[in-house]
C-alpha cells in the first residue's frame, strides 16, 4: 500500500493556478524529491501535504486515510522549513521537545526522546544553548530534531540546504542520507538544486508549472529524459540542443537536416516526425575531441574554457545561434578562438519532437 | 576609487570575524589609529559641530526642567526678588518637606495618577497584544479599513471630542469616579498602540507559526508560548507610551469628567498650590519633580525588557 498518495491534487490561488492536477503514489521508506525551477509549485505542493495549504481539488492520502480537512499534527508528518523556523528564544533542548511539549508528555519521556534524538544528530553538548550561538549547519540539525522527536510517518523538507555554503551543504546531504538509512522513514525533499536531486533521491519528481513532467529513478531521467524540460533541468553542465528538421523518417532511420552542420541519421522508429522541426540532445559529457570512425562530428570554435584540473568545460557558439557546452576528461590542450573537431556517438543522442517530447 | 575600496576593506575588517587575516592585517594599523570604520570617522570641525547641536537641542529640551527644579530649591521670597537670581543663594529642600502640610493630599494625588497611569496601561496591553496579533497574522474582511479607522480616531485629540464624551459619561453614570479618567484614556491609547505592536509582531518570521502549527500546537499556545515572549520588547515600548500618554492626558479627563478631590491625578491636584493670595511655586515645582518620581521608576523598570536583538537566529536572513 502506499504511504502516499496524491489524486488529481490542484491548488489555485484566486486566479492562478498553481497545481494542475498531480497524480502521485510514494511507498513507505522512499526518499522522493520534488525538482523543479521556481515557481514551478513545488513548495506548495510539499506544504498542501504537510496541511499548510488547503487543497483546491482533489485527494491527498496519507496511510490509506484522506487527510484534506485534518490539521498538520494529525497527519503523521513532521516538517523541516528552508529557514529552519527554530523559537530563538527557546534552548536547543527546548525547540527540540517542542511538539512533545505540546503533546504534554511526561518529563521523563520527553528527556528520552530528546536526548535519543540529540545523540542521532550530534547535538549532545548544544543542548543548553540558545539557536543564536550555533552554525548554520547546528541549527539544521536542531530543526531536523525537532522532526524526529514526533516519530512521524513520512518526514518534509522544504529545500533544507539552500541556506548552507556549498561546503556544509554536501556535508549534511551525506548526514541526511544517513538519517534516512538509519530511520527508515519516507522522506519528501524539496529542491531547486538538480545536484541534490540526483544524488538523494531514490525517486525524483520533475515539476514543471505546476505539472509533473516526468517521474522516475535519478537515472532514468538522466539517460531516458521524456521530454525538452527534464532533460535540460536534470544533468550539469546542460545537454546541448541543436535545432534541425527531419528531411526523411521511414520507420528505422530519421534523419535530421542540422543546416550547416550537415545530417545526421538517427535510429528511430516513429514515422510521425517526417517534416517536424524537431531538436536533438547531446550532453556535455558524451562529446570526443577527436574525429572517431562512425561518429557525427562537428566543428566549433571555443570563446570560452574552463580548465577545472578533473574536467575541461569549452562553451561556444553553433553557426544556428545555440549554445554549445563541451565538457572533456583531464586537462586536453584546447586553445580558446581555435578551431576544433568534437565527435560524439549516435546511441548517445536524443530526439525530441515539435512538442518537446522524446521519441526513442 | 581606492579610497572607497580601503573603506569596504576597513568596514568588512572590523564588522565580520569571517573576513580573511590578509585583508585584517592590511586594515589593522588603520584600525588601531582610530578603532573605528572609514564612514564612522569625523574632523575634528566635524565633532566640535555635532556636540555643538547636542548642546543647543539639549538645552531646549532641559532648560525648563532646570529652571524647575533651580526655583524648586529657592525660598519663595527669593522667586520675586529684582533683579532675578537663577542661582538660588542659600537653597535647601524645605519645599519638599513643607509641601506635604501645604497640600495633605498631595500623597494621594501622585497614588492617583500613578494608580490611574497603571489601569490604562493594564488595559490598553490586555486589549492590544491580541488585537495585534490578529492584524498581522490573519487576513479578514475590512481588517485595512479598521486600521485606517484607527489612524483616523488618532487624528482627534481628546480635547475636540469632550463634549460628546461628557454626556456619554453622565449617561453611564461614569462621571466623578476613577473610571471617568480610566476609560477614555485608555480608549485614545489604544489605536496607536495597535499600529505600533503589530508592526512588531509583523516582523516575527510567520515560519514560526507554521512550525508551532505544524507540531500540533494551537494558535493559542503559539501565542503564549512563541510570539509573546519574542515580541516583549514590542510590549514593553507599547506600555511605556501607554503608560506615558496615560500620565499625561489625564489632566484634561479629570479636569473636565471629575469634581471629587479624593479622586484627582497630580496635574489637577497641583492646582491646591494656587492658594487665594499667592501661588507657592517653589513647592509647586518640588511636588511636580515627586510626582514624575513613579514614571521614572516604571520606566527603569520596564526598560530591562527592551532586549534588542531577541530574535537573532531563528530564521536565516
Amino acid at each position: 500500500m502506499a504511504e502516499l498518495s496524491l489524486k488529481r491534487v490542484e491548488k489555485s490561488f484566486n486566479e492562478a493556478h498553481i497545481i494542475k492536477g498531480i497524480d502521485l503514489e510514494v511507498s513507505e521508506g522512499e526518499f522522493v524529491v520534488f525538482v523543479g525551477p521556481s515557481g514551478c509549485g513545488k513548495s506548495t505542493l510539499l506544504r498542501m501535504i504537510a496541511g499548510l495549504e488547503e487543497v483546491s481539488a482533489g485527494e491527498i492520502e496519507i496511510g490509506g486515510r484522506i487527510v484534506n480537512d485534518l490539521p498538520p499534527v494529525q497527519r503523521g508528518i513532521a516538517m523541516v522549513f528552508q529557514s529552519y523556523a527554530l523559537y530563538p528564544h527557546m534552548t536547543v533542548y527546548e525547540n527540540i521537545a517542542f511538539p512533545l511539549r505540546v503533546e504534554r508528555l511526561p518529563q521523563a519521556e520527553v528527556d528520552k526522546r530528546v536526548d535519543a534524538a540529540a545523540k542521532v544528530l550530534q547535538l549532545e553538548s548544544r543542548l543548553q544553548q540558545r539557536p543564536g550561538t550555533l552554525s548554520g549547519g547546528q541549527r539544521q540539525r536542531v530543526a531536523i530534531g525537532r522532526a524526529i522527536v514526533r516519530q512521524p510517518r513520512i518526514f518534509l523538507f522544504d529545500e533544507p540546504l539552500s541556506n548552507l555554503d556549498a561546503a556544509l551543504r554536501s556535508e549534511m546531504r551525506i548526514e541526511l542520507m544517513e538519517l534516512h538509512k538509519r530511520l527508515g522513514s519516507t522522506m519528501i525533499y524539496v529542491t531547486h538544486d538538480q545536484v541534490e536531486a540526483m544524488t538523494m533521491a531514490d525517486k525524483i519528481v520533475v515539476l514543471d508549472a505546476g505539472t509533473i513532467s516526468q517521474i522516475g529513478s535519478p537515472l532514468q531521467l538522466y539517460h531516458k529524459p521524456d521530454n525538452l524540460f527534464v532533460a535540460g533541468f536534470i544533468g550539469s553542465p546542460k545537454m546541448d540542443f541543436i535545432n534541425g528538421t527531419v528531411s526523411s523518417a521511414d520507420g528505422t532511420t530519421a534523419v535530421v537536416d542540422l543546416g550547416e552542420l550537415g545530417t545526421i541519421s538517427l535510429p528511430r522508429q516513429s514515422k510521425a516526425i517526417a517534416g517536424q522541426t524537431v531538436t536533438i540532445g547531446i550532453r556535455p559529457e558524451h562529446l570526443n575531441l577527436d574525429r572517431r570512425e562512425g561518429e557525427f562530428t562537428l566543428s566549433v570554435t571555443p570563446n570560452i574554457v574552463e580548465q577545472l584540473g578533473i574536467h575541461t568545460v569549452t562553451y561556444s557558439t553553433l553557426p544556428g545561434g545555440e549554445n554549445f557546452i563541451g565538457l572533456f576528461e583531464g586537462d586536453p590542450s584546447v586553445p580558446e578562438g581555435q578551431k576544433l573537431d568534437i565527435s560524439f556517438a549516435l546511441d548517445q543522442v536524443h530526439l525530441f519532437d515539435q512538442a518537446g517530447l522524446a521519441v526513442y | 576609487m581606492s579610497d572607497v575600496a580601503r573603506t569596504t576593506e576597513a568596514a568588512a575588517g572590523t564588522s565580520s570575524l569571517s573576513a580573511t587575516t590578509q585583508a585584517m592585517a592590511r586594515t589593522a594599523p588603520r584600525g588601531r589609529r582610530s578603532g573605528r570604520p572609514m564612514i564612522d570617522r569625523y574632523k575634528w570641525y566635524e565633532i566640535v559641530l555635532l556636540y555643538a547641536g547636542m548642546a543647543v537641542f539639549l538645552f531646549f529640551v532641559l532648560a525648563p526642567f532646570i529652571e524647575g527644579f533651580l526655583v524648586s530649591l529657592k525660598p519663595l521670597s527669593q522667586l520675586f526678588s529684582t533683579p532675578y537670581n537663577f542661582i538660588p543663594q542659600n537653597g535647601s529642600f524645605d519645599a519638599y518637606f513643607t509641601m506635604w502640610q501645604s497640600v495633605p493630599m498631595l500623597a494621594l494625588y501622585i497614588f492617583n495618577s500613578f494608580f490611574i497611569s497603571t489601569v490604562v496601561t493594564l488595559i490598553v496591553i490586555a486589549v492590544v497584544v491580541p488585537a495585534a496579533y490578529a492584524f498581522a497574522r490573519f487576513q479578514f474582511g475590512g481588517s485595512g479599513i479598521l486600521l485606517g479607522g484607527f489612524l483616523a480616531v488618532n487624528m482627534f485629540s481628546g480635547a475636540v471630542l469632550l463634549i460628546p464624551l461628557f454626556r456619554l459619561m453622565r449617561t453611564m453614570g461614569l462621571l466623578n469616579t476613577y473610571w471617568a479618567m480610566i476609560v477614555p484614556g485608555a480608549a485614545f491609547l489604544i489605536p496607536s498602540s495597535i499600529w505600533l505592536l503589530r508592526t512588531y509582531m509583523m516582523r516575527i518570521p510567520r515560519e514560526l507559526d507554521e512550525a508551532a502549527w505544524v507540531d500540533g500546537a494551537s494558535r493559542l499556545y503559539t501565542l503564549r508560548r512563541v510570539v509573546l515572549p519574542l515580541a516583549m520588547p514590542g510590549i514593553v515600548v507599547v506600555a511605556i507610551m501607554t503608560f506615558i500618554g496615560a500620565y499625561a492626558q489625564q489632566f484634561i479627563f479629570a479636569l473636565t469628567f471629575n469634581s471629587r478631590s479624593e479622586f484627582m491625578p497630580l496635574p489637577i491636584g497641583l492646582f491646591a498650590f494656587f492658594g487665594k493670595q499667592e501661588v507657592i511655586w517653589n513647592e509647586l515645582m518640588a511636588a511636580s519633580f515627586i510626582g514624575i518620581l513613579p514614571v521614572m521608576i516604571v520606566i527603569v523598570f520596564l526598560q530591562r525588557y527592551l532586549v534588542a536583538g531577541l530574535t537573532a537566529g531563528a530564521v536565516k536572513q
